[in-house]
């Protein structure tokens, strides 16, 4: 059921017009082996004061679709395809320098490895306001002052005498603290968090998501969420975009996600959690399993690229591609069968592109 | 009476700090600090604690990677170091590991069928029909085509390369599987295929395995007991049922609340949810820790947890110290001993408190 009733959230009133919205975006590696296409299609929309979770397994390329949104790909990736609108602008069709001038300013990112993204050599107050000097020509008093807010806005104690100290001086929660500071400073309407808390542990990741979560009401921010664990999504998204193999299969809000998926991946995946609950207890049944393994970009199957390891697969969707479409309001699901995995009964053959 | 297939009895490995010109030890890194623990025969112990508690070095002093500053390990009863060095060697065979990582823990220049016949050469051993033969087995015993033996690890998958490792510790057929974090690097889709195998193994050979994970998930699946370490000691441990839905120690309640749990009825707390909170483990209504685990080199004095433990300043006892958190004193004195509470005989916590907690029933 709609379980997570986000009063205090806006409605998404439908039509609004979403902050960022990425449609049908592919990119393309140069490679030894020849091109190979690590985003085929995707399509998400971000609305304010909204969290929308992208989850996928390694390689699904849920890193490289946001570094195109953000003007950072390396130089053997090429956007073949789509668009990218920030408040109707497209981010994809401005030169690169500006692309990269108005990513920082509105949207903003968070890297699952801290310590690789902070500089060692400076201190972490140099780094948390180095764009607010070079852009907005703060003075150095101003800066450090802006460095101490920023420092106490994400919660690490002690920010006066802290904003002086090096990156190896923080342990790795608080080192994360200081990347969403830095995006944060120049007050973005989008935050994109590339998986922020799978080098945490438990407990420090629970501090970070709670502080996101905090941030991100606060000021209204749309905040699209990068990660592969489903308890995490199920705790802080609204709505979730699922990847496989470079593209959304299915796209739902939270509650009716996982009260019914309405893709066959989706349902393995959250049948293939291992549970604290102790649902299982005693039993020690196998755990449902998905058979094989993410196709890599260079061998992606034909027609439904989850076919091989889906378990209720036809033989239409051997030869054609499912097409992103909604089985019910609100629901988006790439799957020939997707009414039918929705109403969780075996599919009729032939299917039916509803 | 229990079968103890392998004992640890006041396990401590101290590794020195060292400073200055003349390298003088200035202090030690208390990496594991005391810790006793029985795995039983045909069973599966796990364990659990946040980077940094002591999983692995405790885990590479129970396959002999690593020598203990101090404390046994008993291998069927026999204390490992108090045998020959032949006697060792046989003992240790009984005990193989199971590494974190399968990109960097096999030798990216030796064939799988290499990787998985080196113990063979190592001890000097010929099995019977051949090394040949019996890697083949070995192979089709984790799920992998024999014919694959000559091709390299870069040519395999994770999950691929997690099932040769564990082929490989198989070799000289122990009784005792090492398990370190051994999925940890897997994909949530690939990683429930390695635990069905290492749990179809343990059925058909009686094996006994330590498995060190750090996802409380996984560990309850798996797991027959569980033991719950922090800053190198063990606070709570128990059978997997008594520890997980009637833990006592208030770390491990916090461990498990912090745990997302996938259910959306279970909101982050500072969510703009208005779901009702609910008595599940889970990130709403759950406990946040403050602050990250201190440093195994000062460890802090009494309960290694009293620095960030959220029952103790809520206690009665409670009284300022010098840092403005107000704690009961024997919290900052004493080091609490691990001890039975609870139903199960077999259920232990180290907190001073631990019966309170039963009493007032912080759970709900
Ligand atoms: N060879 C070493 N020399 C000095 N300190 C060490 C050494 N090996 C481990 N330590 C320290 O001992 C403590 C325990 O480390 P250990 O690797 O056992 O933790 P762990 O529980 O396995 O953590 P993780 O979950 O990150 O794998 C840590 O503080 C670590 O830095
Ligand atoms: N620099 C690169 N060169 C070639 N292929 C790449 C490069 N970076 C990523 N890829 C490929 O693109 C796909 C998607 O990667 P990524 O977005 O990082 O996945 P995710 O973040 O979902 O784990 C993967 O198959 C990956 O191997
Ligand atoms: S289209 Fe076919 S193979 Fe793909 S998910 Fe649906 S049923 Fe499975
Ligand atoms: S002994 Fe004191 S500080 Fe330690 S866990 Fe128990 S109540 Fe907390
Ligand atoms: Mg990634
Ligand atoms: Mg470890």
């Amino acid at each position: 059921m709609s379980a997570p009733s986000q009063a205090a959230a806006p409605q998404p009133v439908a039509e609004e017009t979403p902050l960022l919205e990425v449609t049908d975006l592919a990119v393309e590696f140069r490679t030894a082996e020849g091109t190979v296409r690590a985003v085929d299609g995707l399509s998400y929309r971000v609305e304010a004061g909204r969290t929308l979770a992208i989850v996928g397994e390694s390689g699904s390329g849920k890193s490289v679709s946001s570094l195109a949104v953000m003007g950072l790909l390396p130089p053997t990736a090429r956007v073949t395809r789509g668009s990218a609108r920030l408040a109707g602008t497209d981010l994809l069709a401005l030169r690169p320098r500006q692309h990269r001038a108005y990513c920082g300013e509105r949207v903003a990112m968070v890297f699952q490895d801290a310590l690789a993204a902070l500089n060692p050599v400076h201190t972490v107050g140099y780094q948390l306001t180095e764009a607010l000097r070079a852009r907005r020509g703060l003075s150095r008093a101003d800066a450090r002052a802006r460095a101490i807010e920023l420092l106490d806005l994400v919660k690490v104690p002690n920010a006066r005498a802290r904003v002086k100290e090096y990156p190896h001086q923080f342990s790795g929660g608080m080192r994360q603290r200081v990347m969403i500071a830095s995006a944060l400073a120049m007050d973005p309407e989008v935050l994109i968090a590339d998986e922020p808390t799978t080098a945490l542990d438990v407990t420090v990741q629970a501090q970070v998501l709670q502080l996101l979560a905090e941030i991100q009401a606060e000021r209204r921010m749309g905040l699209v969420l990068i990660t592969h664990d489903l308890g995490v999504v199920a705790g802080v998204a609204d709505d979730v975009t699922v990847m496989y193999a470079g593209r959304a299969v299915e796209q739902a809000p939270v509650g009716p996600l996982y009260a019914a998926p309405a893709h066959p991946y989706t349902r393995a995946l959250l049948r293939s959690i291992p549970s604290t609950a102790g649902a299982d207890r005693g039993t020690r049944r196998r755990l449902p399993v998905i058979p094989g393994r993410p196709p890599s970009p260079a061998a992606r199957p034909s027609g439904c690229p989850f076919h091989p390891r889906c378990d209720v697969a036809q033989d239409l969707c051997r030869t054609e591609v499912p097409p992103l479409t909604g089985p019910a309001p609100a629901r988006l699901s790439a799957c020939h069968f997707a009414a039918d995995v929705l109403a969780n009964r075996p599919p009729e053959t032939g299917g039916t592109h509803e | 009476m229990s079968d103890a297939v392998l004992q640890v009895r006041e396990l401590v490995k101290h590794y020195p700090v060292r400073r200055g010109l003349l390298r003088r030890s200035v202090a030690a890194v208390k990496a594991v600090d005391g810790v006793s623990l029985t795995l039983e025969r045909g069973r599966t112990l796990g364990l659990v604690g946040e980077s940094g508690s002591g999983k692995s070095t405790l885990a590479r002093m129970l396959v002999g990677i690593e020598a203990p500053t101090s404390g046994q390990v008993l291998v069927d009863g026999e204390d490992v170091s108090r045998l020959s060095r032949a006697g060792r060697k046989q003992l240790r065979r009984d005990v193989q590991m199971v590494f974190q990582d399968p990109y960097t823990s096999l030798n990216p220049r030796m064939s799988v069928g290499e990787i998985v016949g080196e113990p063979f050469a190592i001890h000097g051993i010929d099995p019977a029909g051949g090394r040949r033969a019996a890697v083949g087995e070995l192979l089709e015993l984790v799920g992998l085509d024999p014919d694959h033996a000559s091709r390299y690890p870069h040519q395999f998958s994770g999950g691929q390369r997690q099932r040769v490792g564990i082929a490989r510790a198989l070799a000289l057929r122990p009784k005792v599987l090492v398990c370190d974090e051994p999925v940890s690097a897997l994909d949530v889709s690939v990683q429930g295929q390695v635990i069905n195998l290492l749990e179809d193994l343990q059925d058909e050979l009686g094996l006994s395995y330590l498995f060190v994970a750090h996802d409380l998930g996984v560990v309850r699946h798996i797991a027959h007991d569980v033991a719950v370490m922090y800053l190198g000691r063990l606070v709570e441990q128990g059978p997997e049922t008594d520890v997980y839905d009637t833990a006592q120690h208030p770390y491990t309640q916090a461990l498990l609340s912090a745990v997302p749990v996938p259910d959306p009825a279970v909101r982050l707390a500072a969510g703009p949810s208005t779901g009702a909170p609910t008595a599940q483990p889970g990130l709403l209504g759950g406990i946040v820790l403050e602050g990250d685990p201190p440093s195994p080199v000062d460890p802090p004095s009494g309960c290694p947890f009293h620095t960030r433990c959220w029952l103790a300043p809520t206690l009665p006892e409670a009284r300022a110290d010098g840092d403005g958190r107000a704690v009961p004193e024997v919290c900052v004195t004493d080091v609490p001993a691990l001890a039975p509470r609870g139903a199960a005989a077999a259920h232990a916590v180290a907190c001073h408190f631990a019966r309170e907690l039963v009493a007032t029933g912080v759970e709900a």
